[in-house]
């Protein structure tokens, strides 16, 4: 993911100004800010989701406008399923990450099914996986939705605020999940929160996001001793 | 008297039985985005259709279908340009039956043919219109075969399914075009006014027991049935309106499922 001199702007009000930074290939990258600094809309320029008034935001090297290889990002976005009209299985939940590349009247491939069992192992919801989602606790569909992201077996994964709304377990099962998903199968993940506690220990850069602008600093837990200073964004 | 020994009552049992198992199928995908009055408001622009074809002499159902495929272009076109608000969507809805009114009026047409156009008339159906009503239903079926793991993707969260490589702005169009077919399939047996109920009552009460997205669909679309079957019963033992007493015995579905579910939690 880079953004390259990117701004946006809601009618006349920019909320975003001028941003420019990089995520690297299997880095942990923790988004933090107050709340309307512009964090959400970051991450929604990155995916395409809005377009820059200015500037070229790129995944895997592409504009986002231009990018179709889908498979390799996974987007858990901020939001309750609680409110959800008609009942959703966990399943069915996990499934619609899939939507997108599945041809059309095609079978589910095996090595799909078994990335989708391994998804559902891995975040606990084996137990759960035929219950309604309104049924389950904040931390349980959080994970859903976590595992929704991750059954394409992507090489990034987005995250916004995925710990509100969650109990203290929930946070620590997802807090081994991330560990797995970085150390493990080398998923670069930009993790958006305003809550230090899930990303401490985690994070290889953090940026803050204020007003629209963004500054990185180097996280000093992941790194030596005293490279923890701020330093002003990189050029990608 | 048995009622499936009359010739009518067997084409009415027929069409009011598909389109009433068909319309929760795509009901349920706008029951889930949150616009549940969207086939009640393609149901007003129908008729402007209507009017249009009573006009100029031609099949009602030609005019209803061309009117409601233009409206659902012109909706999708709309939410990509940012003017899709409320009021904008309201002024296209009762500008449709207004002007249908109006045209009609102009056309003499019958007060009766009115009435029956917009709140169902399935015991005057021909076998010819009642294939009409299986072919448009067919294809909504097809349609949300095809592309069933996509609209579910779009009607749980739009944003994560365009993340998720779905053409979501494609879809939103094949679900706005498929909510018009329904209307149009609905039109001459359960009535333009009503044949949205039918797309969201039983909906609603397959949502009270099932637990699942797909187990929704498949009880939704026996409810729909049931409906129709019962209210056909009901209208033929007790003279009643037929499009009214199918949409009133959904309602009773609908009714029944909000009492079962509680009843089963206290249970369990």
């Amino acid at each position: 993911m880079a953004f390259e001199a990117v701004a946006f702007a809601y009618g006349r009000t920019t909320v975003v100004r001028d941003v420019a930074f990089e995520v690297r290939e299997g880095e942990f990258v923790a988004v933090v800010g107050a709340n309307g600094s512009g964090k959400t809309t970051l991450m929604r320029l990155a995916l395409g989701l809005l377009r820059p008034t200015a500037g070229q935001a790129r995944l895997f090297g592409t504009d986002v406008a231009a990018f179709r290889d889908w498979g390799k990002v996974g987007y858990v976005p901020q939001r309750a399923v609680t409110a959800s009209a008609l009942p959703l299985s966990v399943e069915e939940v996990v499934w619609t990450g899939l939507a997108g590349r599945r041809g059309l009247l095609r079978r589910r491939l095996a090595a799909d099914r078994a990335r989708f069992d391994h998804v559902v192992d891995l975040l606990g919801l084996s137990d759960v996986r035929r219950s309604r989602m309104s049924e389950l606790s904040g931390g349980q569909q959080q994970r859903a939705l976590i595992a929704r992201a991750l059954v394409t077996a992507p090489r990034l994964v987005v995250m916004d605020e995925p710990t509100t709304g969650v109990d203290a377990d929930a946070r620590r099962i997802l807090r081994e999940s991330l560990e797995h998903l970085v150390h493990i199968e080398g998923i670069a993940v930009v993790y958006v929160s305003h809550d230090p506690e899930g990303f401490t220990g985690l994070a290889d850069r953090v940026l803050e996001v204020d007003a629209g602008s963004v500054r990185v600093r180097t996280e000093p837990s992941t790194h030596a001793p005293g490279a923890s200073a701020d330093q002003p964004v990189p050029a990608p | 008297m048995n009622p499936f020994e009359f010739e009518f009552m067997q084409r009415a049992f027929v069409a009011c039985s598909i389109i009433a198992a068909v319309a929760p199928l795509v009901g349920s995908f706008i029951v889930q985005r949150g616009q549940s009055l969207v086939g009640d408001g393609m149901g007003h622009v129908a008729f402007a259709g209507v009017g249009v074809a009573f006009l100029f002499g031609a099949d009602p159902v030609a005019g209803a279908l061309a009117s409601t495929l233009l409206a659902g272009l012109l909706l999708v076109r709309m939410g990509r340009a940012g003017l899709a608000g409320d009021v904008a969507i309201a002024l296209i809805f009762y500008g449709g039956i207004a002007l249908g009114f109006l045209l009609s009026a102009r056309a003499s047409t019958g007060q009766t043919r009115l009435v029956s156009l917009l709140f169902g008339s399935p015991l005057n159906l021909t076998w010819s219109e009642v294939s009409v009503i299986a072919g448009l239903a067919a294809v909504v079926v097809a349609l949300v075969v095809i592309l069933y793991p996509r609209l579910v993707a779009i009607a749980f969260d739009e944003q994560a399914a365009r993340v998720a490589g779905v053409r979501t702005d494609r879809l939103v169009l094949a679900l706005t075009l498929m909510v018009a077919l329904v209307v149009v399939g609905g039109m001459t047996s359960i009535g333009l006014l009503l044949i949205s109920a039918m797309m969201v009552v039983p909906v609603a009460a397959a949502a009270q027991i099932a637990n699942s997205y797909r187990g929704t669909l498949v009880l939704a679309a026996a409810i729909g049935w049931f409906s129709a079957v019962a209210g056909l019963l009901a209208s033929h033992y007790g003279d009643y309106a037929p499009g009214s007493a199918i949409v009133l015995a959904a309602i009773g579905c609908y009714l029944v499922a909000s009492a079962w579910r509680p009843l089963a939690r206290r249970m369990a």
